[in-house]
């Protein structure tokens, strides 16, 4: 009865970094690219049927949905070396194969239009498993497959398997380079709508930092997206440890992510890994003392997701929650000492609300945090969709579906709220008095969060 | 050994030969007699008449050789003259100054023939060839004598000193005594002294030609024979008589009988006046018998020695009839025959004694040299070593009575410690056989395991116990027979070896203890056969016990973890007691939860046990060797009424033998009460995180969009942030309390288990660093006896929680209800305004359901509140508990909790309040 997760992999992006991630997942559990157990790996703690299930013949096959909407990078898959691991019922490409032409509305309502085909692939992929934990989407919200077909799986997901928890691993476009996809802005946003929404925990990938990563610490003068992709299979593999290597605690996604998310609407979190390396070093236990690791991990430079805050904005910005997963020879004494000295140097800001600081060995270093600095992201993806909508540009691709039909455009307005009123409340978070927020400003009904009034906590009422 | 000198020639010859023999020189003494025949044989001209002289001569020069280096330097002659004195006469003018200087001069020139032996044979050369030739060799022959009997040297010395002691006494006497005289015979005596003096040296014989050949003496020496004026002798003689005759009628019984008396009773037998005499405690004369009080004195002193005698003698004769029985044992058994031992020597003094006694003291009168005669003088010169003996021997007795075993043997040790070598010397060898017996012991149960011990005399005891407490109380030091020259480290090492052998051996039905004991008897070099060991080697016992402790305790270790895996069935308790293995509880928690909900006499624990099954075969837990899965039972505690089936599950591990000699059924019971405690913390955090999942993000937020009426939106969100925040307050509590139990108590503790595991040398190391172990989780996670306060209040804690869990749940059913009501109600209503009456009907089914639901949340709201406030207020309590607590290093946990240093910001604040 193991707490099985499925993973969806949706479009170009999500097809990649889920192969990264699969491919991990493989070495550290010790399964060949046939997906036969290698001699090596009969031993060990490790639970394997979380991500894998084993077909009559003993082959482990991942709990794995392959979707594209063009045929391009499945087939890849299914030409390399690793075609062998996937169950081939598990994979759907759409008949056309012409994609989603970087179009959230081509892929939401393409999604819609498979519904059928999606949902039957899920369901028997949910019945195969005996305690379903829930779901893990790995798409990027700028491109139109990943963004507008997994926007419309979220949906669906959230209404149909409303128990299960939905997680994504969502790649954030690069947006220090002007991108191919023009319409990037108004992608993300409408994504970002239902990663807001519809999602219970969203993993911030963002590329501009994998990219400033790769080149600062990695010293790769122009990083592949097969380097950057590697990280952030790192990062996945490595936030699933607990999950796979059980041990005291954080033994599922839900008591992984309970304390990680404290405030539903503030569930997205941003990485760190340290040590960072491309090649893959699998069974390598890096030994580095725990002080080293955890202060590593509050190095902005090692989180993987951009700031654009300005130096005042981000002195303010706060930790809501941290889980640093850190594996290898750990002494656990060392655990205590290291949260100590980072006490004392200050150097992390909590809110002041309430205090998350969990830690669990086991891993090599991985943090993995609430932070509202995130939010100046979120602000970034507005700023640019405002240019954008204000010049009214390129908004007939969106028209020609029905969603935006009638020049309809409510569902750009709406997107924009939700994710205003996000920004709003991550930056609440930082107040001191955040347990109170929304009380003077009761018409935030449309966020929802803020009409907890004062008397709630009971510290003050007292 | 001679005890007096008579001029008897054949005992003189005797004696000597008697030396040699009793040295072990029968060939030697053989020699001699050869020699000696040659000697007597030679009658007539020229030849030595007083033989017996010559050869006393000898010996004494040989005795003198040897005492040499003991004695003043004019000792030997002294020696040789005070015994030659005492050999005639009682008594020597001493007063008479020029005689004395004679005298001293005659010593001197003794003395000198004594220290050079070829000087002397020179000054007789004259008279007697064969003489020389003789002598020549009887010299030689006796300094081989002297080289060979170093044993002898000794006695002799004391020997020496105590005859030296004796003349001395002798001399004072003899002034008493011819003080005595001086009235009767006034300066007569003084006058005849001389002629007295040429008469003593007469009973030398013909020694007084050797004497004459070196040309001194003068006067009374002519030719060998000696002048005796008549009319000196007279007086003298009469004189004596008239003494004598005062001293039989002062004297009922004479002195020889007395004697003779005394030494009976020194061999515990009533004499024929010295009774023992049971008022008085003693041997005494009776009170009739007319003796002067000086005899009556005497004789009781020297009685002690009899007192004493019977004293041992009772405790031997006692012991030796009581054995076997109880309260002698071995020990005492080899004690009594120890001083049997010493008693034989006694015996073999006494007879000498005897025959001496049977000389008729010569009393002056009497004239005639009686030879060696027993005195009360000589007497208690003679009893001087043994009483010290005896008395060392009746204080033993006295002190070792009601003692046995190794409390003997040390009671014994502490009169060992004593200054006088003489002493020391005795006890030493007394304890060397007092002790064989109990090294006999040890070294059995060191190397062998085996306890024999019959009579219960060593220092280590056995009781009858199950096998699981064997280590543990099967064996015991008794510290009364602990003897003090065994060190207490030194014993407790033998308990624990022994102990291992006995563990090995029962327990785990091991033989390679045996070759680990010989190889620790090879290394050290004793054999393992009996006898071995002694008194006094404590040192080659000690290494002997750290050998085998070192061979026997690495195997016993070696044993623990290689066949029977201490280490993986400690981690098997921790994976499962302690729920390390996570995927295992989280699944045993997810199938027994329902199961446990209800109450507890209803639970089958056959049902539970099978779900344990199914617990384990799906969770990783599979894995595990099925040895240690076979271990893991269901246990249900004893319950009252109204338990639920959480109070009462837990999970025991069956660690079986020999390993259950570490997990005792009291350190199992500790276990437990670790894992109930843990089980419910996880329970707690088990309905925390499922109350999550029923408020996770994508379900609020959905809600927040539904269309539902603004009144009951705007209480649903308040309502549910309300929810929301108290969830985030006892979330943080449960999972930083998870946190810190996780790395501050169970991995740091284990962590430390191995460390020590790694360290430990014996099996008592592996239970204290398991029982630190223990200790340490139960003390660190507040279920020591001083944190039972803040045990209570974290347990109040928990119900609040759960309290809140179901609470929580009602809440979003709640909601859940409200929302499909309210599609409902929509639906209606779309389907109304199609029909031709609209508006009432949707209208009231509307504000109903407004008003319904606005009751719902403000009831549901106003229970959070109350449950918030009780958590908030017991919380703060237990907060500001912690700190308090001072035995436990508790600031890990204030640390974790306070991260942020929340609280402690908050504490004044609510303080100023509360107060």
């Amino acid at each position: 009865m193991p707490r099985e997760i499925i993973t969806l992999q949706v479009g170009q992006c999500g097809n990649q970094i889920g192969m990264e991630f699969w491919k991990q997942l493989c070495l550290e559990h010790g399964i060949s690219k046939e997906g036969i157990l290698e001699d090596f790996a009969t031993q060990g703690g490790d639970r394997k049927d979380v991500f894998f299930y084993q077909a009559d013949d003993q082959h482990y096959i991942p709990r794995a949905l392959l979707m594209d909407l063009e045929p391009r990078v499945i087939n890849g898959i299914q030409n390399g070396e690793y075609r062998n691991l996937y169950n081939h019922e598990n994979v759907f490409i759409a008949d056309h194969g012409g994609g989603a032409g970087n179009n959230w509305a081509s892929g939401y309502h393409q999604g819609k239009q498979y519904e059928e085909d999606l949902m039957d692939m899920i369901d028997r992929e949910a019945d195969g498993s005996d305690s379903l934990e829930g779901f893990v989407l790995c798409h990027s919200i700028a491109g139109g497959t990943g963004s507008g077909m997994g926007s419309y799986l979220l949906e669906t997901l959230n209404d149909r398997y409303s128990k299960k928890l939905v997680q994504t691993y969502s790649v954030f476009p690069n947006q220090n380079e002007t991108s191919d996809v023009v319409v990037q802005p108004y992608n993300s946003l409408l994504t970002l709508k239902r990663l807001t929404l519809n999602a219970d925990c969203v993993v911030v990938l963002d590329n501009t930092a994998l990219n400033r990563i790769a080149v600062e610490r990695l010293h790769i003068t122009t990083p592949t997206f097969t380097q950057t992709n590697s990280l952030v299979s790192t990062v996945m593999s490595a936030s699933t440890t607990t999950l796979r290597y059980p041990g005291y605690m954080n033994n599922d996604l839900v008591g992984l992510l309970a304390s990680l998310i404290p405030t539903p609407r503030c569930h997205f979190l941003m990485t760190g890994y340290t040590p960072l390396t491309v090649e893959r070093q699998a069974n390598v236990i890096r030994k580095t003392t725990v002080l080293d690791v955890m202060r590593r991990l509050l190095q902005t430079k090692n989180i993987m997701v951009s700031s654009y805050a300005r130096t005042k904005e981000a002195s303010q910005a706060k930790y809501i929650s941290i889980l640093n997963i850190i594996q290898g020879e750990v002494d656990p004494t060392q655990v205590h000492e290291s949260l100590q000295r980072i006490r004392e140097r200050k150097l992390v800001n909590f809110i002041e609300k309430s205090p998350y600081v969990q830690t669990a060995h086991r891993v090599s270093g991985l943090m993995l945090a609430s932070h509202t600095g995130i939010r100046h992201l979120f602000s970034k993806c507005l700023t640019q969709y405002d240019k954008l909508r204000k010049r009214q540009a390129f908004l007939d691709n969106y028209r020609n579906h029905p969603t935006f039909a009638d020049n309809d455009l409510s569902e750009f307005d709406e997107s924009r709220d939700v994710i205003e009123s996000l920004v709003d409340e991550y930056k609440a978070c930082e107040s001191p008095d955040y347990i109170k927020w929304g009380m003077e400003d009761p018409d935030h009904a449309l966020t929802g969060e803020g009409n907890a009034s004062g008397t709630i906590d009971p510290k003050l009422s007292l | 050994m001679t005890p007096s000198i008579s001029p008897n020639e054949a005992a003189m010859v005797e004696s000597i030969k008697r030396n040699l023999a009793t040295q072990g020189k029968s060939s030697d003494a053989l020699t001699f007699a050869d020699l000696y025949t040659k000697f007597s044989s030679k009658i007539g001209p020229g030849s030595v008449k007083n033989k017996w002289a010559v050869l006393y001569l000898l010996k004494t020069v040989s005795e003198d050789r040897i005492n040499q280096k003991n004695m003043p330097s004019n000792a030997p002659a002294n020696a040789f003259l005070s015994s030659l004195s005492r050999g005639g006469l009682p008594e020597l003018g001493l007063r008479n100054d020029s005689n004395l200087e004679g005298y001293k001069d005659n010593c001197k020139d003794l003395r000198g023939s004594v220290g050079n032996l070829g000087k002397m044979e020179k000054g007789y050369s004259d008279n007697s060839n064969d003489f020389r030739g003789l002598v020549g060799t009887l010299g030689k022959m006796e300094k081989g004598y002297t080289d060979n009997s170093k044993d002898l040297r000794g006695l002799m010395g004391k020997l020496g000193k105590r005859e030296k002691g004796c003349s001395d006494g002798n001399v004072s006497d003899d002034f008493r005594s011819s003080s005595n005289l001086k009235d009767y015979r006034g300066k007569g005596y003084s006058d005849g002294n001389v002629s007295d003096d040429l008469r003593n040296l007469s009973c030398g014989g013909d020694v007084s030609r050797v004497l004459k050949g070196k040309g001194e003496v003068g006067k009374g020496w002519s030719g060998g024979v000696l002048m005796v004026s008549k009319d000196s002798e007279n007086l003298r003689y009469m004189a004596y008589k008239e003494f004598v005759d005062l001293w039989k009628e002062e004297n009922e019984v004479s002195e020889d009988v007395l004697v003779r008396d005394v030494l009976y009773s020194c061999q515990g037998i009533d004499g024929k006046y010295v009774k023992y005499d049971k008022n008085e405690d003693g041997y005494v004369l009776p009170d009739w018998m007319k003796v002067p009080r000086a005899t009556r004195n005497v004789v009781r002193k020297l009685c002690e020695l009899g007192w004493l005698f019977r004293k041992v003698k009772g405790y031997i004769s006692e012991s030796m009839n009581q054995f076997p029985a109880q309260d002698v044992g071995t020990v005492g058994q080899a004690f009594c025959a120890a001083l049997q031992d010493e008693l034989s020597e006694y015996y073999k003094l006494l007879a000498v004694l005897e025959g001496q006694a049977m000389n008729p003291i010569p009393l002056g009168s009497e004239g005639e040299c009686s030879g060696n005669y027993m005195s009360f003088r000589r007497l208690s010169v003679w009893f001087a070593e043994p009483i010290v003996k005896m008395r060392l021997m009746a204080v033993l007795v006295d002190n070792c009575k009601s003692l046995k075993g190794g409390a003997m043997a040390g009671a014994i040790h502490m009169h060992a410690q004593h200054g006088d070598p003489l002493v020391n010397d005795f006890m030493k060898r007394l304890l060397r056989r007092v002790c064989s017996p109990l090294f006999e012991m040890v070294r059995r149960w060191v190397l062998e395991g085996e306890l024999e011990d019959i009579f219960s005399e060593f220092f280590i005891v056995s009781q009858p116990v199950k096998d699981e407490s064997l280590w543990r109380e099967g064996y015991r030091l008794h510290a009364a027979m602990l003897p003090a020259f065994i060190s207490q480290s030194l014993a407790k090492q033998i308990l624990r070896t022994g102990k291992s052998i006995n563990f090995l051996r029962v327990c785990c039905d091991d033989r390679g203890w045996a070759d680990a004991a010989t190889e620790a008897a090879a290394a050290v070099g004793t054999t393992i056969t009996r006898g071995s060991l002694g008194y006094g080697e404590t040192d080659a016992l000690e290494s002997l016990v750290t050998e085998a402790a070192k061979r026997i305790d690495k195997h016993l270790l070696e044993l623990m973890h290689k066949r029977y895996k201490f280490k993986e069935h400690c981690l098997a308790i921790k994976r499962y007691l302690l729920l390390g293995q996570g995927d295992f509880v989280q699944y045993l928690m997810d199938i027994v939860g329902p199961e446990l909900s209800e109450p507890a006499n209803t639970i089958s624990s056959f049902k539970l046990a099978t779900l344990l099954e199914s617990a384990i075969t799906s969770s990783n837990a599979q894995y595990d060797d099925c040895d240690i899965r076979a271990r893991l039972r269901v246990k249900m505690m004893p319950h009252k009424t109204g338990d639920r089936g959480w109070d009462v599950f837990s999970l025991e591990y069956d660690a079986g033998v020999p390993l259950n000699t570490v997990f005792t059924e009291s350190v199992m019971t500790r276990y437990i009460r670790v894992f109930n405690f843990l089980w419910k913390l996880r329970r707690v955090e088990h309905a925390l995180t499922g109350t999550w999942k029923t408020m996770k993000p994508n379900c609020i937020t959905s809600h927040f969009f539904s269309k539902l009426p603004q009144a009951v939106k705007l209480q649903l969100i308040l309502t549910s942030r309300k929810c929301q925040v108290l969830w985030d307050e006892m979330n943080h509590f449960v999972s930083n309390l998870q946190y810190y139990i996780m790395f501050e108590v169970l991995e740091v503790s284990w962590s430390n288990l191995v460390k020590e595991m790694e360290l430990s040398k014996d099996l008592d190391d592996l239970l204290a660093a398991h029982e630190n172990y223990l200790s340490s989780i139960l003390e660190k996670s507040l279920l020591g006896e001083r944190s039972q306060e803040l045990n209570k209040t974290l347990f109040v804690l928990f119900d609040l929680i759960l309290r809140f869990r179901s609470l929580a749940d009602r809440l979003y059913e709640g909601i859940n209800e409200l929302q499909s009501r309210t599609a409902e109600v929509k639906s209606q209503g779309k389907s109304n305004d199609k029909s031709s009456e609209p508006g009432s009907w949707l209208g009231e089914g509307r504000k109903a359901l407004t008003q319904r639901a606005g009751e719902f949340f403000k009831n549901m709201g106003n229970d959070i509140d109350v449950i918030g406030k009780d958590y908030t207020t017991i919380f703060e309590g237990f907060i500001s508990k912690l700190p308090v607590q001072q035995h436990i290093d508790l600031k890990f946990l204030m640390f974790r909790l306070n991260f942020t240093e929340f609280y402690s910001q908050l504490q004044p604040i609510t303080r100023g309040k509360l107060f």
